[in-house]
């Protein structure tokens, strides 16, 4: 009898919270025209208003963007100007004049000045141990400002890439700027309106000097769960998803909502460090290269939404060459490992996580790969929390990832001896002087090859084994027009997108 | 009589000394520091050594410990070691969306346990009603959630798939919002809480007055209400202070399904890149809740005394 009472009670509650929340839906579940409502990757407990740090959150950088002129941007053809008009260097290639825009301001009215733009790369490099050394190739206590509009950049070698390196991240404050806890004054094309770090919105600025924004509002949301990104747009509380997994996208698509492919974007490479056994034999990882069964893995993995990569570490940069030809070969593989001396086997450990969906699963396949070949392989998944501060750069065999920066990027972060995650030990063989050749070489085309060359060398000889590049998959409702499709930190300039009145 | 409130004080502040010890020290001991989650494996020995010594974690356990708690005395909960934003702020943003979850979710959890214990309490389900709350009690929050977002938006289409929070409009500005994260938390909860309570609820009803009362022929509720809540204050107010702090720090499954920026998330994130002060402050947040708890039920016993 009480039983049955409470089973009532229970389910008249039920029904009565249910019609609670079966009030009509907000104006909060509608999408209005001039607003795009962003769900972007990131942690909403590490969301950060310092634009010079790591970076590690996408809505942080893709905040960052809207708010603060850059130099340089990445275009179709190369380096397109931004807040720097030219950037021209001496005949060293170390001494490079840069010309601001003089219609830039801040949005105290403030103007922007080459002091501003010096104060902020200083302080960039100041923040190397958090950026990786962003501007690890500058020396900026020699550069000096040269005029109200005029910078002196001064590269500790010849670098023909200054304008790639200013590229994006270069987000500039007012000088003296010192209380980051709190957004800073910006001249970008909007600015901040209220909420904060982790959930913000952004009103367009008018006064910008660049192409009027066709979006009034854009509100930038920092969510930590793919899934939670995808199901926002689904159920109407956003209007785009920012990189959601295969599946989440493959479901969406049917549901009518579209899909932005960011072509070969992410990366999970298979990681041998060449300086330690048995990887330090080549036909150890020549036979890794051989043994991986690429097509299921991108089959699997990227649910076949990507391309099979050849072993290039960068295969969205516009100097990569035609990938190498992969194709597998398990008897030439366990001939080469006889050859080593493994005939009668090898045990190894792959160290792998869940930081980013399909890395393990990625490391459970190649296990079972490149088992018929002799290698036996022990998965160790470690937890997100260390494996980027224990595993990464530190040990012999993991899967690393990386999410479709440039080739001088992953070059200056972890291919010359003196990068800060030199992970496979590379750079040896006169790599990295071929690498300052090319960087010092002012013809174009001729410096194309040149860097094409050094990431075949690296595909066919190096500790990466780079089974294939996965879209980057952005979900947006349908209306969204003019959302970014390139590569690395193109996906962060929305300010031209625009939302049709639905 | 007398002594009764201060001793409950000064109860709950030893309790609440050892949490802040505990939780510092296990922190402590967790692999890796902020400076190297800060740092993401890019900085030399050089640099990490320079940003711990910027932002005070270098140092022997205790010293850092001091400082930090000298610090909260003085009303200064720290920066966070992470991005270098006031503590206070971070976990201001946050404590009016956990606030408005939690009490949603006592609403609907507290009648629920109360009903669940004296059910499970009673001669009928001695045998099996311990079991059968456990086992409820332990189906883990993320399948909960699951469930209830299959059924209400997936099938019925009455309520959202994901409830994020307005942007400068206040937590409970769209009540549709809050009822699956609200639900998720309290069936759990209140499966748990009945399993704490249920044994203290058996042993009132079995107290002679009250077996007296059933025999007599009382209509149950006045049994309930007026012979076997007075003696169950205590025990009632303990167990929904546990349950209270835990769905201040411990929301975390509920909000990532959800993508509901509360503490929990906070406390999790900041667990994982050891963002010392921040986790402090989470974690003694909680503790609050349940230590005042404790000393209400201290007191209710007390003063019945």
């Amino acid at each position: 009898m009480h039983r049955r009472q409470f089973i009532l009670g229970t389910a008249a509650l039920a029904a009565a919270l249910v019609a609670a929340g079966c009030s009509a839906p907000s104006a909060e579940n509608t999408g209005k025209a001039g607003t795009l409502r962003y769900a972007a990757v990131g942690s909403p407990a590490t969301a950060s208003h310092d634009p010079h740090g790591g970076l590690g959150n996408e809505s942080d950088a893709m905040r960052f963007a809207l708010l603060y002129d850059v130099l340089t941007v990445p275009g179709e053809q190369g380096t397109e100007p931004r807040l720097a008009t030219s950037w021209t260097p001496d005949e060293s290639l170390t001494n490079w004049r840069i010309e601001l825009r003089d219609d830039a301001t801040f949005t105290d009215g403030e103007p922007v000045t080459a002091a501003d733009v010096l104060f902020s790369l200083r302080r960039m490099h100041e923040k190397a141990a958090e950026n990786y050394g962003r501007m690890g190739m500058f020396d900026l206590a020699a550069s000096e400002a040269k005029g109200e509009h005029t910078l002196r950049l001064i590269t500790r070698t010849p670098f023909a890439e200054v304008g790639q390196a200013l590229e994006s991240a270069t987000f500039i404050v007012p000088e003296g700027s010192e209380d980051f806890s709190e957004p800073v004054t910006g001249s970008g094309p909007f600015r901040m309106d209220s909420g904060d770090a982790e959930a913000a919105v952004l009103a367009r600025n008018d006064d910008w000097w660049g192409p009027r924004p066709p979006l009034e509002r854009i509100e930038i949301r920092a969510i930590a769960d793919p899934q939670a990104r995808a199901d926002a747009v689904a159920s109407g509380q956003a209007d785009v998803a920012g990189s959601v997994n295969p599946a989440a996208a493959r479901t969406a698509e049917q549901e009518g909502l579209r899909v932005v492919h960011r072509q070969g974007v992410t990366v999970y490479p298979l990681v041998m460090r060449l300086d330690s056994e048995p990887f330090d034999d080549e036909r150890v990882r020549e036979a890794v290269k051989l043994a991986v069964d690429r097509e299921q893995l991108l089959d699997t993995v990227f649910l076949g939404q990507g391309t099979l990569a050849g072993d290039l570490l960068t295969p969205a940069d516009p100097t990569a060459p035609e990938p190498p030809e992969r194709t597998r070969d398990l008897d030439r593989a366990r001939e080469l490992l006889t050859e080593a001396g493994y005939g009668d086997g090898l045990d190894l450990t792959l160290k792998t996580t869940t930081a980013y969906p399909g890395m393990d699963d990625a490391a459970t396949l190649i296990a079972g790969q490149l088992e018929p070949a002799g290698v036996n392989i022990t998965v160790d998944v470690v937890p997100q929390d260390t494996y980027w501060t224990e595993v990464y750069a530190q040990e012999a065999f993991y899967v690393s990832y990386l999410g479709g920066i440039s080739f001088l990027d992953v070059a200056r972060v972890a291919l010359l001896p003196d990068s800060p995650t030199n992970e496979t030990a590379w750079g040896g063989g006169g790599w990295a002087e071929r690498f300052d050749e090319a960087m010092a070489e002012k013809d174009e085309p001729k410096r194309a090859e040149l860097l094409g060359a050094l990431q075949r060398e690296l595909a066919e000889d190096g500790g990466y084994v780079v089974w294939a590049a996965g879209d980057g998959l952005d979900l947006a409702r349908p209306g969204v027009s003019g959302l970014p499709t390139g590569p690395g930190f193109q996906r962060l300039f929305i300010d031209q997108v625009r939302v049709d009145s639905r | 009589m007398i002594g009764v409130v201060p001793r409950a004080c000064a109860r709950a502040m030893l309790v609440l000394f050892a949490v802040a010890v505990g939780v510092f020290l296990v922190t402590d001991v967790l692999p890796g520091d902020a400076a190297l989650a800060r740092t993401r494996g890019g900085a030399g020995a050089a640099e990490l050594a320079r940003l711990r010594a910027e932002s005070g974690m270098d140092g022997p356990v205790w010293e850092r410990f001091a400082r930090w708690g000298w610090a909260l005395l003085r009303g200064d909960a720290g920066t966070s070691l992470l991005n270098d934003r006031p503590v206070s702020t971070l976990i201001g943003e946050r404590l009016p969306a956990t606030l408005t979850l939690a009490a949603c979710a006592l609403v609907v959890a507290v009648p629920l346990l109360l009903a669940l214990s004296w059910w499970a309490g009673g001669r009928a389900a001695r045998s099996y009603g311990g079991g059968a709350l456990a086992a409820v009690a332990a189906i883990p929050q993320v399948v909960v959630a699951a469930g209830a977002v299959a059924v209400f938006s997936g099938l019925l289409g009455w309520l959202p798939r994901v409830s994020l929070l307005p942007i400068g409009a206040p937590p409970w500005h769209d009540p549709a919002l809050l009822v699956l994260p609200a639900l998720s938390l309290a069936l759990p909860a209140a499966a748990y809480g009945a399993g704490l309570l249920s044994g203290a609820v058996a042993d009132v009803r079995a107290l002679p007055h009250v077996d007296d009362a059933v025999l007599r022929g009382i209509p149950r509720w006045r049994i309930a209400t007026r012979h076997a809540l007075p003696l169950l204050w205590a025990p009632a107010i303990r167990v929904v202070a546990v349950i209270a702090g835990g769905l201040i720090a411990a929301t975390t499954v509920v909000e990532t399904v959800f993508g509901y920026t509360g503490l929990g998330e906070l406390l999790v994130s900041s667990v994982a890149s050891r963002d010392v002060p921040v986790v402090q402050a989470v974690a003694l947040l909680g503790a609050v809740v349940v230590v005042t708890g404790g000393a209400v039920a201290d007191l209710a016993r007390g003063i019945r005394a």
